[in-house]
Formats: C-alpha cells, sequence, structure tokens
C-alpha cells in the first residue's frame, strides 16, 4: 500500500516501521514456535512490538522487538494496540521475504484498510514483495503471568543457552516432569526427570563456570514442571543463538514461576557474514529478547525452604 | 519401425545432466515422440489436466547417424518411464567414460570419438525372462575397457496411427504462442519466491501486462502474499504505462491495467506453477511468460543460448503449459 492512499484518509496508520534484517525476526519468531498451529497476539507500543503466545494457561512466551531493531519506527496509536495473528502464517509470510545471501528491508505498516498488518519489500523499484496477514480481535483472557521475584534475592542462574538445549533434550527420555532444585551449598543446580526411568543431571557452579555463567541463590527450592513445557522453552530456538552460545537465563519465581530468557542477534546483515565478532559482542540494541514463563506443577511433595 | 542412432557427447550431457533431471519432476513418465528431424519429450499432451511440458530437439543436438523408418511418416512415439531412462544412461556413461578415460584419460572429449567407442539407443522387441510375448524396449549400448553393457528401458508399445495424429495435433495446438510475453532473467528470485509461498496457498494468481509487469499472488482468507516484477522485456503486443502508475499498490496498478484491458490475469494450481520452475533444473538462461489469448493456459517458454554468446539456441526449446483453473471452482 502506498503512502499516498492511506493519508488520502486523513488517518496516520498506528505503526509504519522498517526493518533491515528479515531474518534475524524469523530466528527471534521461531524460537516461540513450538507447534504447528498457534494463535499469537501483537502489541504495539512506542517502545517496539511484543508478540505474545500462550498454551494452557501452563505456559506464556513473549519476544520483544524493541523499536531499536527497526530502521525506522513511527507510532502514532493512542493506548497500546493489540492484535491477533496466526503465529505459523506471520512467520512464514517473513520468511518469504528473507532471502538467503540478500540484505531484504522490509515495511510494516498496521492497520491496513481492512485491519491487516500490511508488509511490503522496499529495496528495488522493480521487484517488490507484499502481504497482507489478517488480524483478529485479541481473546480477552489474562495475558499477565504476574512474575514476581520469590524473594529479596533472585532465585536465578544463567547457562550457556547450547549446553541448557542438551540438558532438556537428554530429559526427554524419563519424561513427564522435570524437577529444578537450586541449593546454595554447594552451589549448584538440579534436573532430575523421574518417569520411565530416573536422570539427574548437576550443574555445580564451581566445577563449571563456562557453563553455569552466573548463580544467584540464598536458599534450597525446588520446583516440577512439565517436560512438554519445558522443552518449548528450548527446542525451536535459532541456530545463530546456540551458535553465538552468549547463556540463557533461568530465573524461579514467586509460587515457582520459571522464567526462561534467550537473547537473539538481529545484527545488521553487513557485518553478520563477513565478519563475527570474536567476543559475541553486538550492540544491546540489536537483540531480540525472549522470555517463556512455564508455570509448575501443583504438587504436594514441592521442597521449598 | 526402425529406430536406430548414436547419441553425441553433447545430447549424453544435455539429457543426462540437465533436461532428464527437469523433465523427471514434471512426471514419471512421458511420451517420447521421434520424427525425421525432432525429438520431443512430452508430458501430458493426451491425458488430461495437468501441467503440459514440451521439450523438442533437433535431432543434430542428441544424435548422430540418426536413422528412423515407420509406416506412419517416419514418425514414432511411445510412452517411457523417467527415472528408468535416467538410470539407464547413467549407467551406460559409467562404462563409456571408463574406456574413454583409459585412451588417454581427456574424458568424455573427443577420445572417445578417436577411439571409436560410442552409445548407440535402438527400438528393440525383446523377448523378457518368463513371457511368451516379446515387449518394445529403448536400447542403449557401449563398451568399456574391459566389459560391455546394454540396458534395456522398457517401453509401452508404439503409439497407433490415430494416437500419434492426436499427439500431433495437440503438439501443433501447444506450440501457439501468447501474444504477450514478459522476459525473466533472474530466474532464482521468482523460484525462492515460490518455493517460500507455496506454503500458503494452493492457487496462484498470475498476471502479466503489456507493459512487463508480472504479478504473481496468493491470497487466502487468512493472508495475500504477492510478488511484483516490473518492467521487464516485452515481446508482442505492447503497450506504454499509464503515468503515475508507480505510486500505486501492485494490487491496485494490476486491476486498472486488466481493466484497461492491458492485462491479463489467470488462476493455476501453485503445485504446477512450482513444478514449472523445476524446469530450471535444465539450466535455461531465461524465461518468459505468457497468458494464451483466451486466457486457457499459462505459457512458460525457456530460452536457451549457444553456450558462450547470448544468441537463441534454436535447436533446443522446452516450454510449459499451466491449466488454468476455473475461477468459480474455488
Amino acid at each position: 500500500m502506498s503512502s499516498s492512499a492511506i493519508d488520502a484518509d486523513g488517518d496516520a496508520p498506528d505503526l509504519v516501521c522498517q526493518l533491515d534484517n528479515v531474518q534475524g525476526i524469523v530466528d527471534a519468531l521461531t524460537s516461540v514456535r513450538w507447534k504447528r498451529h498457534q494463535d499469537a497476539v501483537l502489541e504495539i507500543s512506542e517502545h517496539g512490538v511484543v508478540l505474545i503466545v500462550e498454551e494452557s494457561s501452563c505456559l506464556q512466551a513473549k519476544v520483544y522487538l524493541q523499536k531499536e531493531l527497526f530502521v525506522r519506527y513511527e507510532y502514532s496509536a493512542e493506548g497500546r494496540p493489540r492484535f491477533g495473528v496466526s503465529l505459523g502464517l506471520f512467520v512464514d509470510c517473513l520468511n518469504t521475504f528473507s532471502v538467503p545471501g540478500n540484505s531484504t528491508s522490509i515495511e510494516i505498516r498496521y492497520p491496513g484498510p481492512d485491519m491487516q498488518l500490511l508488509l511490503k519489500s522496499v529495496d528495488s523499484l522493480d521487484a517488490c514483495i507484499y502481504a497482507e496477514v489478517r488480524t483478529r480481535i485479541p481473546d480477552t483472557i489474562s495475558w499477565d503471568y504476574n512474575f514476581e521475584p520469590a524473594g529479596s534475592t533472585p532465585l536465578s542462574f544463567t547457562v550457556k543457552s547450547a549446553a541448557l538445549k542438551e540438558v532438556i533434550d537428554d530429559l526427554e527420555w524419563p519424561g513427564s516432569s522435570i524437577k529444578i532444585t537450586l541449593q546454595p551449598v554447594p552451589p549448584s543446580v538440579t534436573f532430575r526427570g523421574e518417569g520411565h526411568g530416573d536422570l539427574q543431571i548437576d550443574f555445580m557452579y564451581y566445577a563449571n563456570t563456562d557453563l553455569l555463567i552466573s548463580f544467584s541463590c540464598d536458599r534450597q527450592i525446588s520446583y516440577r514442571y512439565k517436560y512438554k513445557f519445558l522443552r518449548a522453552t528450548t527446542s525451536n530456538i535459532p541456530g545463530s543463538v546456540i551458535r553465538d552460545n552468549r547463556g540463557s537465563k533461568l530465573t524461579i519465581g514467586g509460587g515457582g514461576m520459571l522464567k526462561v530468557q534467550h537473547l537473539v542477534s538481529v545484527a545488521r546483515p553487513s557485518t553478520s557474514h563477513t565478519h563475527i565478532d570474536s567476543a559475541g559482542y553486538q550492540q544491546p540494541s540489536r537483540i531480540a529478547y525472549i522470555e517463556f514463563f512455564v508455570k509448575p506443577e501443583v504438587d504436594d511433595n514441592t521442597v521449598n525452604d | 519401425m526402425k529406430f536406430k542412432a548414436y547419441i553425441t557427447d553433447h545430447g549424453v550431457n544435455l539429457l543426462e545432466k540437465r533436461f532428464l533431471p527437469a523433465l523427471d519432476k514434471m512426471g514419471k513418465t512421458c511420451h517420447l515422440y521421434l520424427t525425421r528431424d525432432h525429438t520431443f519429450f512430452l508430458h501430458n499432451l493426451l491425458n488430461g489436466d495437468g501441467i503440459q511440458s514440451i521439450a523438442q530437439f533437433k535431432k543434430e543436438s542428441l544424435f548422430e547417424e540418426y536413422r528412423i523408418s515407420s509406416q506412419n511418416d517416419d514418425k514414432i512415439a511411445f510412452s517411457i518411464d523417467l527415472s528408468l531412462l535416467h538410470r539407464a544412461l547413467r549407467s551406460i556413461l559409467n562404462i563409456y567414460v571408463e574406456f574413454s578415460g583409459h585412451g588417454g584419460g581427456g574424458g568424455v572429449g573427443g577420445v572417445a570419438a578417436a577411439s571409436n567407442n560410442r552409445i548407440q539407443i535402438k527400438l528393440v522387441k525383446k523377448l523378457p525372462a518368463h513371457s511368451q510375448q516379446a515387449m518394445p524396449f529403448l536400447t542403449f549400448e557401449t563398451k568399456g575397457y574391459k566389459s560391455a553393457v546394454i540396458q534395456d528401458v522398457p517401453i509401452s508399445k508404439p503409439l497407433s496411427r490415430a494416437d500419434m495424429a492426436e499427439l500431433q495435433s495437440v503438439l501443433d495446438t501447444a506450440q501457439e504462442m501468447p501474444r504477450t510475453l514478459v522476459r525473466l532473467k533472474d530466474m532464482n528470485q521468482i523460484e525462492q519466491f515460490v518455493d517460500r509461498m507455496k506454503h500458503v496457498g494452493e492457487v496462484i494468481n498470475v498476471s502479466i501486462s503489456k507493459y512487463g509487469d508480472l504479478h504473481l499472488q496468493i491470497s487466502t482468507s487468512l493472508i495475500t502474499l504477492g510478488a511484483e516484477f516490473r518492467k521487464l522485456l516485452v515481446l508482442g503486443e505492447q503497450a506504454a504505462e499509464v503515468l503515475n502508475g508507480g505510486n500505486l499498490s501492485a494490487q491496485t496498478r494490476t486491476q486498472m491495467a486488466i481493466q484497461r484491458g492491458d492485462a491479463m490475469m489467470v488462476q493455476v494450481s501453485v503445485k504446477h506453477f512450482f513444478k514449472s520452475l523445476q524446469c530450471h533444473l535444465a539450466k535455461p538462461d531465461c524465461a518468459f511468460y505468457g497468458i494464451s489469448s483466451h486466457g486457457s493456459c499459462l505459457t512458460v517458454i525457456f530460452q536457451f543460448f549457444v553456450p558462450g554468446t547470448r544468441q537463441t539456441d534454436k535447436s533446443i526449446s522446452l516450454h510449459c503449459r499451466l491449466p488454468v483453473l476455473d475461477p468459480g471452482s474455488n
């Protein structure tokens, strides 16, 4: 849709933004795509775009695309408009714009004349790709998981992303539910799966500081989480995150709610191929933040305090 | 009914590396149609609603010492399984190259000719094992350093006079040119795009304008995804583009062009469209897209250059015709 056609209505759209790294955004969104058909809610604000997906009131994921990730970000709505899209369709659609080995710039606009999300490539005058994604009015259910700290000292640890994925993949065979235990003495994190068999994986903070990058815990705590929800937090994290292997942060909040955070680099395409910073340094503005919230299983045996 | 020839090295390359892989994607079996001057590989000409593909070679581009005779004006046609044909040719080639390599390590080139080793192709009738009835085969034969190899590819009975006449008449219709053709040079771009968009829907709208726009669009109740290639070279009927068209959206521009009669739009199956792109395996140098005059099919014509030049190689031609879906059927 051209700008003149929109302006004729007298209203500026809520959002007009432009991206120069579609693949990075596709990676970020793919990491929360744990099944084929998923409804997502997009919320736009002056700070950026947040995409939220949820399952069975037990698992929620958010992808934060801050406005710094965009080459251009013009927000002119009142309040924070929200709309629903099919995540799979949205990712497939974005993927169409991403041409390997080519930097592709796209413009995203919301809303279109029929409340669609409008996308178009802006690289070339003589070849143009465009898309119109139908949006829905999102469900009115509460999307907020109210993650609260569990106490004055945060209960958290940061582990190399590849190691975390490996641990969770390994826990597949015992299946069912996974108990995560944090204890201060000796400072360690334990993943234990009990199902068809038992499997326990320990991260000792002093023994593997290169795996367990940071650790914070003032008392022993343990909660059980359903394996399929835990798996969703790492099953689709993109290869680039594993290669960067920065670290994923896990925090246990009030009531045992588990928060898993990943960082996905949305680097400028021009630098990503020819030169990769050996220190893995990225400008903070070129990072998409991904958060998963997993509710614990209700379990009488949970050892608490 | 007799057919016997030797496949040239150029012919082997064309078939084994380029055309058979491409044609195999069009469909498992095709008609092989041999005339005094040409060889055709024809898909879906006699049966039905699939994508038609027509590959045509002058006999000199594939064969030498070409001999054909039949009571039907020296024409022979039969259907053949392309993957079997491809396998037989590869097997023959292994032995052939081995021999040629021994002759001086020069590969498939002149060495083979010097050593007088060639690949013979002929039609035979043979009695297969455990059978009382002779069956027709297309047979390849060559010799290696220590061995000789014969590959028999089973084929259908030759087409009857009546079927052949029908094949010829459909072929004549299929050679009809659209009034306007637009040229796409960067075929990778369209291939990547359709490869990604084929998950989205099953029907693709294709519109072609007389001023060189090719517009592809897949539209479902949830999403509309499109690509527009503009200012392409136009062959045939042309029109001047309306001023200020550049400010409009692709959809609006296309709609206006259709209303003015400067563009045509058809719907074809995404599956067929994707198949037609598999012709890129035959390594054409560019592609022309056009819609037949009554909008009955989408025609894609692939152009091949004489190697190292920008001149069309007229001894090879390949084009596809994609059946148009009835707009009411959706």
